[in-house]
């Protein structure tokens, strides 16, 4: 093999000492300060990098589609047949469904419950995943510029995908439902009992401090309880596929499939609630007051 | 236009690590990119380079990923700098130091940022060796030994790196 030498000027080295240093003592001191001066002054950066991102994602969707349109038909017809058979079923529900709607509605403005406020949402697209291995993560094609703030939440039309943990002027960072280190307050929706939904390391989430006296049972769904910001109350998260709790445990906990396969996903709503809180900002603080 | 080489480089690589390799990883675990890069500017460049280049990258790709920023940038500029101090009293750059190079900065890139991370009482120390850093450390060196075979044997190494110096 050939040879290469390294060497390095003895001043240089002492700058990178210095700098190393300098840093390091900036990083133990004033961890938070720095963090937000980064991510601030990175903002603008995101954005640049940002095109090279959605010009590569769009290539990469574009394939995708021609060999989904193309190319992996096979199997097509029996699918179709599959799923006419249950759009039948489905419009039999559906009409029951719109009678006990109705019944609800009728209900509703006799006792004067107020309705639920539904907060805007905006679409976005998914343009990548999280550039490392320790989060379970999506990024999104808006950012700043478009409004959207850290934990504000992020859905499909059929449930929670996660929640906003990051964002520059083009983009953002959803740290996905699955992810060990989310966690949303979450019911079980039949049963009411609360809990709190959390990731698990094999790519599914759990429903944690289940009472021991709760009468949850396998399939039940379990739905955002509207306690924590970013998600209104009654958002699917997941169904429940097991039941487990330790020996002389106080509660008992739930392993769920999520209703959405963030792996999947292609574009997402995200929820713009105004209560949010800014982390520069105490605790208690509201940026806006709910509807009455 | 060493700089804006480099810059070109990291912000080629965004992509790249986001969008492309989520299809080849095995096991939800990818090679690290951005690691490689900063541990050949150490190699080749010394510390100050391996340090600079290892911050860019720490702080650019932190921007895309849900990792503290803080945490992305220092235990990208530490293997950074340490890159330099080894690559400085490596004689002899072969295929082979190169993957045990990057092997081993990557477990230190990894065990560094599970330290200084506040994970999941889930994610415990044998579940992110085995999941984590050994099968990423594996892919790191493969990774950037495929790469420097390719440019040993495609380019003239020796004038890259002289280039790559001035």
């Amino acid at each position: 093999m050939r040879m290469v030498t390294f060497r390095t000027s003895y001043k240089a080295k002492r700058l990178a000492l210095a700098l190393a240093v300098v840093l390091l003592l900036g990083f133990f001191l004033l961890p938070k300060q720095l963090q937000s001066v980064f991510q601030e002054v990175g903002s603008p950066i995101g954005w640049g990098v940002s095109w090279p991102l959605r010009a590569v994602s769009g290539i990469q969707g574009g394939v995708a589609d021609f060999w989904s349109s193309y190319v992996a038909l096979q199997g097509l017809q029996e699918e179709n047949m599959e799923l006419r058979k249950e759009l039948e079923q489905l419009k039999g529900q559906h009409s029951q469904l719109h009678e006990a709607a109705a019944a609800t509605e009728r209900l509703t403005a006799l006792l004067e419950f107020k309705e639920q406020e539904m907060f805007p949402m905006v679409a976005a697209q998914v343009i990548g995943r999280d550039t490392g291995n320790w989060y379970r993560a999506i990024i999104l094609n808006k950012g700043e510029s478009d409004g959207f703030r850290p934990h504000m939440g992020v859905v499909t039309p059929a449930g929670v995908v996660g929640r906003i943990v990051k964002t520059t002027a083009a983009t953002s960072v959803v740290l996905l439902v699955t992810d060990p280190n989310n966690a949303i307050a979450g019911l079980v929706q039949r049963t009411r009992d609360e809990g709190i939904i959390e990731g698990t390391i094999s790519g599914l989430a759990q429903l944690k401090y289940i009472p021991l006296l709760s009468t949850v049972r396998l399939g039940d769904r379990v739905v955002t309880s509207g306690l924590v910001e970013g998600f209104p109350r009654g958002l699917s998260i997941g169904t429940i596929t097991r039941i487990y709790k330790s020996e002389g445990a106080l509660f008992q906990f739930a392993e769920l499939t999520p209703e959405v396969d963030a792996g999947l996903v292609e574009e997402v709503l995200v929820i713009q609630s105004p209560n949010l809180q800014t982390e520069n900002e105490p605790s208690g603080t509201l940026k806006g007051k709910r509807k009455p | 236009m060493k700089i804006l080489g480099i810059a070109g480089l990291i912000v080629g690589l965004i992509p790249i690590q986001s969008v492309l390799l989520p299809h080849v990883a095995v096991g939800g675990v990818m090679p690290d990119l951005g690691l490689i890069v900063v541990c050949v500017a150490g190699f080749w460049g010394g510390e100050l380079e391996g340090l600079l280049v290892g911050l860019a990258v720490g702080w650019i790709m932190g921007l895309f990923s849900a990792i503290d920023l803080i945490v992305g940038i220092s235990t990208k500029g530490l293997v950074g700098y340490l890159a330099g101090v080894v690559g400085r009293h490596v004689v002899y750059m072969t295929p082979v130091m190169l993957v045990l190079g990057l092997f081993a900065a990557s477990c230190v890139s990894s065990l560094l940022t599970a330290l200084m991370l506040a994970l999941n009482e889930q994610q415990n120390v044998w579940w992110v060796l085995k999941t984590i850093v050994l099968p990423q450390a594996v892919f790191d060196g493969v990774v950037g030994g495929v790469f420097y075979w390719l440019a040993w044997n495609r380019l003239d190494i020796e004038w890259l790196v002289s280039k790559y110096r001035t």
